[in-house]
């Protein structure tokens, strides 16, 4: 019996989710010529450049500092001359600063003092390591993991849960990374339980990645309190409330935490930088990101933070078709970039292309009221109506049918027959309840 | 390079309304056939008319009043062959005409088009026929199949005109019940051929089961308490039709499952109800148009737990 949670969708199904075109494509190191990196990757007061223009850096030597209570530091990804820092537009709503690095090649490093293993590392510096390490939620949500590593006193947190569902369409990066590296990432988990005194660890799998659950499981044999958990394959598995639902049957309460109901819920990918930061005392200065779509060699690429996507796509052989539309993510909730220049992020897990024909939406028609929308709910909420209401405005009306509780899956969009836009209704209606404190 | 922006999902199902509904039209081919091969040409014609009818009244609607012509999503189509299916086979040809009419523009257009109608245009239109023409429309014959014959009915003959199976069921073998060798509309007498579009439309997953399946279990139910033959209730007249390609016509029954199930015995009871004491021999098309009405009331009156929040009643 798979682990599942209610409701959902089998996105892409009939093109195995998208993913076989990069699935099992060994990952492959990028080292780009030039970094632009942004300063508000993560969740949280963008941090303050504390580097000049003419400036040279050393590999994974902080270029910022981190601003108010949340904020974590960013690195440099290549060492070099900084040759400005300037004001972008990338995919945040307002402009980014980000810090340009031309890189010199020599990989001259400056690291943190690393903790040792990660079994007999001191407990009560992990957390402060991870935060100096600059790591942040790379699952796509980037909130800065030290925070979610230090839960309030009052909520004991007994179980943590490692992501590895990868339940997004096309992505593949953390499959492959937890079938090169799964001891790394086991050595995270470890760290993580150790660093909040967890006893429990979780690492969850969807059953389209089996090869993934034999790595892990036995990477994870003779750890202290680390099981493998196998779940459906279904979208949206990874979504952080699904996956507790699924792996505990707790569900977290409206508005509230995970830690609320003791579980705390980190990536894969994290995982794997924690370890590295622990143990080595490297800083996060680089992710792994499935680069596939129209492009003529599908990738597992391994990235410096700032690459732009234009030398992301180059690497993986340039682009096969005139592309249409290129979105940072998977098809679900992937963010469309508007132009190739933009830099690849902690939080970057994919970056797909499309061929013109592709990126066509179709016209939306009236609802037939299938219900289609409702059945594919992981929230359970009544898509249909909330749809009725926030088209009339009805703002505290779609607040009492609760779209405050919309995780945007876009399964509800996905599955119309009518190509009504459900889910980019509600992030809208969330937006504009929260904006007027309606 | 000019690139696409919009927000996610970037990619869609391929299921549109015009293939739901083709998968309705592909589901009912069993149906139509069963009714031309059994009833003759003239099912055919009442069939063709009803069809032509719905969708040129659709087509002329829309274009006159400078709405876009939705024509291709192929619900008039569905219409009006559901319209013919439920009319007998000796209709006269401006009965479907006239009844496709009725269901395309009273029924669904005023009402603002596809999605917005609050009764099945064709089972309105039927009952309105029914109402207006009970002459024509309440008398069923047998299929001239059954009859060795395909020449005209002989006026007056009590064995061509019957009324409905319904009233003397136990007339009918079973097997002549599934078949269709009894007596009543296009559609409804071969219940081999609906049952085959039910389980089409379950295999491509355009309806789900519960509704036709709780249906016509309540009819079972009812008829096993006031002591009548189960199976030949169940495969009587218009049951098993209007259970699976009316019912679960999805713009006018409940969104929630819960309330789908309440609609559906609902229907059931209702329709268990008129066959028991009311003045007429079918009692499907009014047990459906009455929950039509009331799903409205049922969508406001159910709820589901919203994940992470207690259940609170609406």
């Amino acid at each position: 019996m798979r682990l599942s949670f209610k409701g959902g969708i089998h996105p892409l199904k009939e093109m195995h989710e998208g993913k076989n075109r990069s699935k099992h494509q060994p990952i492959r190191d990028l080292v780009p010529g030039k970094v632009s990196i942004p300063t508000d990757m993560h969740i949280g007061a963008p941090s303050a450049p504390c580097v000049a223009k003419g400036d040279r850096v050393k590999l994974g030597q902080v270029i910022a500092t981190p601003v108010g209570g949340i904020g974590i530091p960013v690195h440099a990804s290549v060492s070099g001359e900084v040759t400005g820092i300037v004001v972008r537009q990338l995919l945040n709503k307002k402009p980014s600063t980000c810090i340009e690095i031309a890189n010199d090649n020599q990989d001259e490093w400056e690291q943190l003092s690393p903790l040792g293993d990660v079994e007999t590392a001191p407990a009560d510096r992990i957390v402060q390591q991870v935060k100096d390490a600059g790591i942040c939620g790379m699952g796509g949500a980037c909130f800065p993991t030290h925070i979610k590593m230090s839960p309030p006193p009052d909520k004991k947190v007994d179980t943590v849960i490692l992501n590895g569902a990868e339940c997004e369409t096309f992505l593949t990066a953390d499959h492959q990374l937890m079938l090169e590296q799964p001891g790394l990432i086991v050595d995270g988990l470890r760290a993580i339980m150790r660093g909040m005194g967890v006893e429990k660890g979780v690492i969850a799998i969807e059953d389209n990645k089996m090869d993934a659950v034999k790595a892990m499981t036995d990477a994870a044999s003779g750890r202290e309190g680390v099981s493998v958990a196998v779940m459906k394959t279904k979208y949206p598995q990874g979504g952080e409330k699904q996956l507790i639902e699924a792996v505990t049957k707790r569900q977290v309460p409206s508005g509230g935490l995970p830690s609320d109901i003791g579980v705390a819920v980190f990536n894969v990918g994290t995982a794997a930088a924690i370890a590295e930061a622990v143990a080595l005392g490297k800083p996060l200065i680089s992710r792994i990101t499935t680069v596939t779509g129209a492009v003529n060699t599908p990738s597992n690429i391994r990235l410096r933070i700032g690459t732009s996507f234009q030398d992301a796509i180059d690497f993986a052989g340039g682009t096969s078709e005139e592309p249409g539309k290129v979105f940072a993510g998977g098809s679900m909730t992937g963010i469309a970039i508007p132009n190739t220049g933009v830099s690849v992020t902690k939080a970057n897990n994919g970056i797909v292309v499309l061929g013109k024909k592709d990126a066509v939406t179709p016209e939306p028609t009236s609802c037939i009221r299938c219900g289609r929308c409702v059945d594919a709910c992981p929230v359970m909420l009544n898509p249909q109506r909330l749809k009725v209401l926030c088209d009339m405005g009805d703002l505290s009306g779609a607040k009492k049918e609760h779209v405050m509780d919309c995780i945007v899956c876009a399964s509800c969009s996905y599955v119309c027959p009518a190509k009504l836009e459900l889910s980019p209704t509600f992030k809208e209606a969330k937006e504009k309840i929260t904006a007027r404190r309606i | 390079m000019s690139l696409r922006l919009s927000t996610g999902p970037h990619l869609l199902h391929k299921e549109s309304t015009q293939t739901l509904m083709l998968d309705v039209i592909i589901a009912l081919v069993p149906t139509t056939a069963a009714g031309i091969y059994l009833f003759g040409s003239k099912a055919a014609w009442v069939l063709a008319v009803a069809v032509v009818s719905a969708v040129l009244c659709e087509y002329l609607f829309q274009k006159l009043s400078k709405r876009p012509v939705r024509v291709m999503d192929l619900s008039a189509v569905v219409t009006g062959l559901i319209l013919g299916l439920n009319l007998p086979a000796e209709a006269p040809l401006w009965l479907p005409a006239i009844g496709s009419a009725i269901a395309v523009i009273l029924v669904k257009e005023l009402f603002g088009g596809i999605g917005h109608n609050f009764m099945n245009p064709a089972l309105l239109a039927r009952g309105i026929l029914l109402a207006s023409w009970p002459a024509r429309m309440s008398v069923y014959f047998m299929p001239v199949r059954v009859l060795g014959s395909t020449s005209v009915v002989p006026a007056g003959a009590d064995a061509v005109s019957a009324a409905t199976a319904l009233i003397r069921p136990q007339g009918y073998e079973v097997y002549d019940l599934l078949m269709g060798n009894i007596p009543g509309t296009i559609g409804e007498v071969c219940k081999i051929a609906i049952l085959i579009g039910f389980l089409y439309m379950l295999f491509v997953g355009t309806i789900k089961w519960h509704i036709p399946v709780i249906f016509v279990g309540t009819v079972a139910l009812f008829t096993w308490l006031i002591g009548g033959d189960l199976l030949k209730a169940v495969l009587s007249g218009g049951l098993l039709f209007g259970a699976v390609f009316m019912a679960t016509d999805y713009v006018i029954n409940p969104m929630l499952r819960i309330g789908q199930v309440i609609f559906a015995v609902g229907c059931g009871v209702l329709v268990s109800v008129i066959r028991m004491s009311g003045s007429y021999p079918e009692g499907v098309t009014y047990a459906i148009l009455l929950m039509n009405i009331l799903t409205p009331l049922i969508d406001r009156l159910t709820s589901r737990r919203v994940y992470g929040t207690v259940k609170q009643h609406a």
